[in-house]
């Protein structure tokens, strides 16, 4: 895939984030008013999957600022403010998206969330589509003169948070190879997890109830957690490395299948239901199966980035 | 022991890994060694966290089906390993966190192979955690978390 094909890829994937925010908040609060536990784990699940597409949604604009930031009738002012407000809400969505994620694995465990995720996926939900939405309408100004407002409009108070990280990241010598120790360490807590959880859905660890690995869950998403972190830290600081990187397009299309993975294992019901000593059902080895291969097409992927592509 | 090392690094093995101008030389090898220490590292994490005290509800006893998880993954990475050192002999053979991270392999393989002996070793149901065993899954926690960072940080120091 050519940059070009990513910058189109951005004005296809940039209003998810906006757009699905609203729908996840909007069924969240809807959920009270129908008092609907059916509702809410819905908006939860949204909100998780909004998290995973505004990967490949803030990704592929890094692409798209690379590819126009040079051209004529662009502002540049207006690209940076975009960013740096898209960061802050990529952050916000990721967040909430961890915490929607943590309640659905609560509610699957003890038939109720904690008492904090509702009103903390509310602040969030408020927070991120504040700042989704001024990042999308800064968005607009990049390319359309006709909605251009003042240029100092756009600058958030001197703070620019997208170069603050890249700053971070590439003048401190030791943070890239620390990054790359946690990122690695980060990959075999949330591989060894996943590995042994699918292991009992392909009918290994008989002995084992489904329900009682699922308590595992929350580590191998600390694993994610970092290595979400200490992976945008490597995009951020040196973006041109992976936007034309042939192998980082398929590492982040894996990651979708394998986040989605990731969410079947934390709701579903027949996998919560398997006792000790039960056979799988074959769909259900089928499914643990492919998730295995796809994560180990997001390591290999991964690892080959210096060597299919162009990154170190 | 240098000349060991010229000797092994100018084998045509050697040159084969590191220069060959495939995907399927260095790329793979170093590729398939970070698998292994996925499947490796992550096994003896899950069975380490449960030792400690994580996840009560899962029974210990058929998790001794992990230890062949683990040895696929150290054995991977065994064979792997070797290669990647002999590509680069001189250069690895010489440096002491190459000798910092091979302590720790031994200390996490030699932690875990005693917790076998402790845990799985017993007779009796159920199987009782006791003291030394939680200590035991602490250091072997300790030991792969170090061999790991030690590993990674290989590419960054002379």
């Amino acid at each position: 895939m050519l940059p070009q094909d990513i910058t189109h890829l951005h004005l296809l994937l940039n209003h998810v984030p906006t757009i699905g925010t609203l729908i996840g908040l909007g069924v969240f609060v809807l959920s009270f008013v129908r008092q609907s536990d059916h509702l809410k784990h819905v908006s939860l699940e949204v909100l998780y999957l909004i998290a995973l597409a505004t990967l490949p949604a803030y990704i592929s604009g890094l692409a798209a600022q690379a590819t126009i930031v040079d051209r004529p009738g662009v502002s540049a002012e207006a690209i940076v403010a975009h960013h740096d407000g898209a960061l802050i809400a990529f952050m916000l969505i990721e967040i909430t998206g961890f915490v929607a994620w943590l309640g659905l694995w609560q509610y699957r465990r003890l038939s109720r969330m904690a008492v904090w995720v509702s009103p903390a996926i509310l602040v969030l939900g408020v927070l991120t589509l504040a700042m989704v939405s001024s990042a999308a309408t800064i968005g607009g100004q990049i390319r359309h003169p006709e909605i251009m407002l003042d240029e100092t409009a756009v600058a958030v108070g001197g703070w620019f948070p997208a170069a603050a990280v890249e700053g971070f990241v590439t003048t401190n010598p030791w943070v890239w190879p620390t990054a790359e120790a946690l990122h690695f360490l980060g990959l075999s807590l949330l591989f060894g997890i996943l590995f042994t959880v699918n292991l009992r859905l392909m009918g290994g660890l008989r002995g084992v109830s489904f329900a009682s690995l699922h308590r595992l869950l929350p580590w191998a998403m600390l694993g994610f957690g970092v290595n979400l972190v200490t992976g945008m830290m490597f995009v951020i600081a040196a973006a041109d490395q992976y936007i034309e990187n042939a192998p980082f397009i398929w590492k982040v299309a894996f990651m979708m299948v394998a986040g989605a993975n990731l969410l079947y294992l934390t709701v579903y019901d027949r996998l919560w239901e398997l006792k000790a000593g039960q056979e799988p059902v074959l769909v259900d080895r089928a499914v643990a199966v492919s998730a295995v291969v796809v994560w180990m097409g997001v390591i290999y992927a991964g690892r080959m980035l210096p060597f299919l592509g162009n990154a170190f | 022991m240098m000349d060991v090392f010229t000797w092994l690094e100018g084998s045509s093995l050697s040159v084969w890994v590191r220069e060959a101008p495939t995907i399927w030389a260095f790329a793979t090898i170093i590729t398939l060694h970070t698998f292994g220490m996925g499947v490796l590292v992550g096994a003896c994490a899950v069975l380490d966290l449960r030792l400690l005290g994580v996840a009560r509800g899962i029974p210990i006893g058929p998790l001794s089906t992990l230890y062949r998880v683990m040895w696929f993954g150290f054995w991977l990475n065994l064979v792997t390993g070797s290669l990647l050192f002999a590509a680069d002999a001189t250069s690895r053979g010489t440096q002491w966190l190459f000798f910092v991270k091979m302590f720790f392999v031994v200390a996490g393989v030699a932690t875990t192979m005693l917790i076998r002996r402790h845990v799985f070793g017993q007779n009796a149901e159920p199987i009782v955690v006791s003291a030394t065993v939680k200590r035991l899954a602490l250091l072997s926690l300790a030991a792969w978390v170090l061999a790991t960072t030690s590993g990674r940080l290989l590419a960054y120091v002379q």
